[in-house]
């Protein structure tokens, strides 16, 4: 309802705008929307929570120490976070679909309700944005497509503080309105009720789980791949799971400009300590004491596949050049461009006899896509930080 | 009650103006094209798929009979979310030519398998509903 009576032209397309009672579906409203709205905030919350670790996780000084075991830690954080990502889409949907006859709610006289009104929308607008902005560049990014011209991490975090702030403003403002449609049953009487002609047309409990079955469709769908005896499952997973040595690559050795220096016979590692500089070659280094690690590679994008890797342990390079205990690393590639091309361990990291700067996978050299001829791989980290084609170490003070 | 409602709100507020600040932190740069994403992600949520979907609705509904309709919301909200969260592997938009392992799946066959699963389900409790009806 209009409060405030429009004349000439801005009547007729006011006219022709549609009103909030134009949409007759009972399926809508606040009984819909309370329902859906929970599981849609769990959802959220699980992608905020988990996205926080994962991005202290790539900090090169976490805050605070982040833990080192399990080693699938990060597999199943990141895991979480793309499959509560995907399961927010079909809750966001109908969600918005619950709710969209209130777009079209007038604008009151000018003065105090107003503003509030105008608040309101402003809040509701920027949620939605936020929200959906989130679940497209973050279903893009698994799938490595990247049509905008910002940097995805950056503007994925931010938004993502932007999305989550909007969310709890929007449950302050809406929660009598939440409470009451929670208490009330999902369906009147009749429509539940077998035998009447009224079972006929859909009810909102129809709706409701048709809503989760969908979440469930489309996390199987493009997750379920991680799961073992589902991968066939996974139509839609960015990955097979398939790749040389068994592991996936992210980033190929052509794609990160270094193919055609993998095979250098002058190819040393340098190891750059408080104490000494040292350069070894690959003979020096399988001269080494080796150590062999069951340890996954998880990707941001959600996937991830375990190898078994073996090579020698960082902290014993890093006392080879006078590392103390409580002292960083430096992992530098041969990559001369990219963002990932250098990756910080944090002391805690360095002091797992884990953490490898790994030679072989699988018992083979490393293929030139995984890193050939060494690369880092520690436990519960995200895979971009799994530094490949290393050519230099530097101890540093944490 | 009410000081826990206004707790919250502002706490919503205080994470917002975070977010704020860090989306304006991203730079003269970016700052348009993160802009031109958040406004046109709702543009294209309000002005097209919503719309689209209330039309479907009226033409469900001056077209079918009853019996059809709860079968049919099941499968445009089954399918519906699933078809645009597929649309990045559908598309193989980000495939590059020199990493095989990187959206290597026949996503076209899966995609038209699933769909058709739930078509054929459609049908079956559409079917079973019109006996219910008639019975």
């Amino acid at each position: 309802m209009s409060g405030r009576t429009l004349t000439g032209v801005a009547a007729r397309i006011e006219a022709r705008i549609p009103h909030t009672e134009s949409f007759t579906s009972e399926l809508r409203g606040p009984r819909t929307a309370a329902r859906i709205g929970v599981w849609l905030g769990v959802a959220l919350s699980v992608a905020f929570v988990t996205g926080l670790y994962s991005h202290a996780s790539q900090l090169a000084t976490p805050l605070v120490a982040l833990p080192t075991a399990p080693s699938r830690l990060y597999q199943v954080t990141q895991g979480l976070h793309v499959a509560a990502g995907t399961a927010a889409v079909p809750l966001l949907l109908v969600k918005l679909w619950s709710v969209f006859p209130r777009l079209f709610v007038r604008p009151p006289r000018p003065g105090r309700e107003l503003a509030l009104h105008l608040l309101e929308r402003v809040s509701i607008a920027l949620l939605v944005g936020a929200a959906i902005f989130q679940l497209m560049t973050g279903l893009a990014n698994s799938a490595q497509w990247y049509p905008w011209s910002f940097g995805f991490v950056g503007a994925h975090y931010a938004l993502a503080w932007v999305a989550a702030g909007s969310l709890v403003v929007h449950i302050a403002v809406k929660l009598p309105i939440i409470r009451r449609a929670l208490s009330e049953p999902v369906d009147d009487g009749a429509a539940g009720s077998p035998g009447s002609t009224g079972s006929l047309a859909p009810t909102r409990r129809a709706l409701l789980r048709a809503t989760w079955l969908s979440a469930a469709v489309a996390v199987v769908a493009t997750t379920a791949a991680e799961v073992p005896g589902l991968r066939r499952v996974a139509v839609l997973a960015v990955r097979s799971g398939e790749g040389p040595q068994g592991i996936p690559v992210n980033r190929s050795a052509v794609g990160a400009g270094v193919a055609d220096r993998l095979d250098d016979p002058a190819w040393r590692l340098r190891v750059i300590g408080p104490a000494r500089t040292l350069e070894l070659s690959l003979d020096d280094l399988r001269a080494m004491d080796q150590r062999t690690a069951v340890l996954p590679i998880a990707c941001v994008e959600g996937w991830s596949a375990s190898g078994q890797w073996s090579g020698v342990p960082v902290r014993d390079l890093a006392a080879l050049v006078g590392a103390g205990s409580g002292e960083a690393v430096v992992v530098r590639s041969m990559q001369s461009r990219g963002a990932w091309r250098e990756s910080q361990l944090p002391a805690n990291f360095v002091e797992h006899p884990d953490s490898l700067l790994a030679l072989t996978l699988a018992g083979r050299p490393l293929d030139p896509d995984h890193g050939y001829p060494c690369r880092l791989i520690a436990p519960a980290r995200p895979g971009v930080l799994q530094t490949k084609w290393v050519h230099e170490l530097e101890v540093v003070p944490a | 009650m009410r000081p826990a409602r206004l707790g919250l709100g502002l706490l919503g507020l205080a994470a917002t103006a975070y977010g704020f600040l860090l989306v304006v932190g991203l730079g003269p740069g970016q700052l348009g094209s993160v802009v031109v994403w958040v406004v046109g992600g709702v543009l294209v949520h309000d002005a097209v798929l919503a719309p689209l979907v209330v039309v479907l609705g009226v033409l469900a509904v001056l077209s079918t009979r009853r019996w059809w309709r709860t079968p049919l919301v099941w499968a445009l909200v089954v399918l519906g979310p699933l078809t645009l969260v597929a649309v990045p592997v559908l598309g193989r938009f980000g495939a590059k030519a020199d990493n095989p392992t990187l959206l290597d799946r026949p996503y076209w066959a899966g995609y038209v398998v699933v769909a058709t699963v739930v078509l054929v389900l459609t049908v079956a409790a559409a079917l079973r509903r019109r006996r219910f009806a008639v019975g």
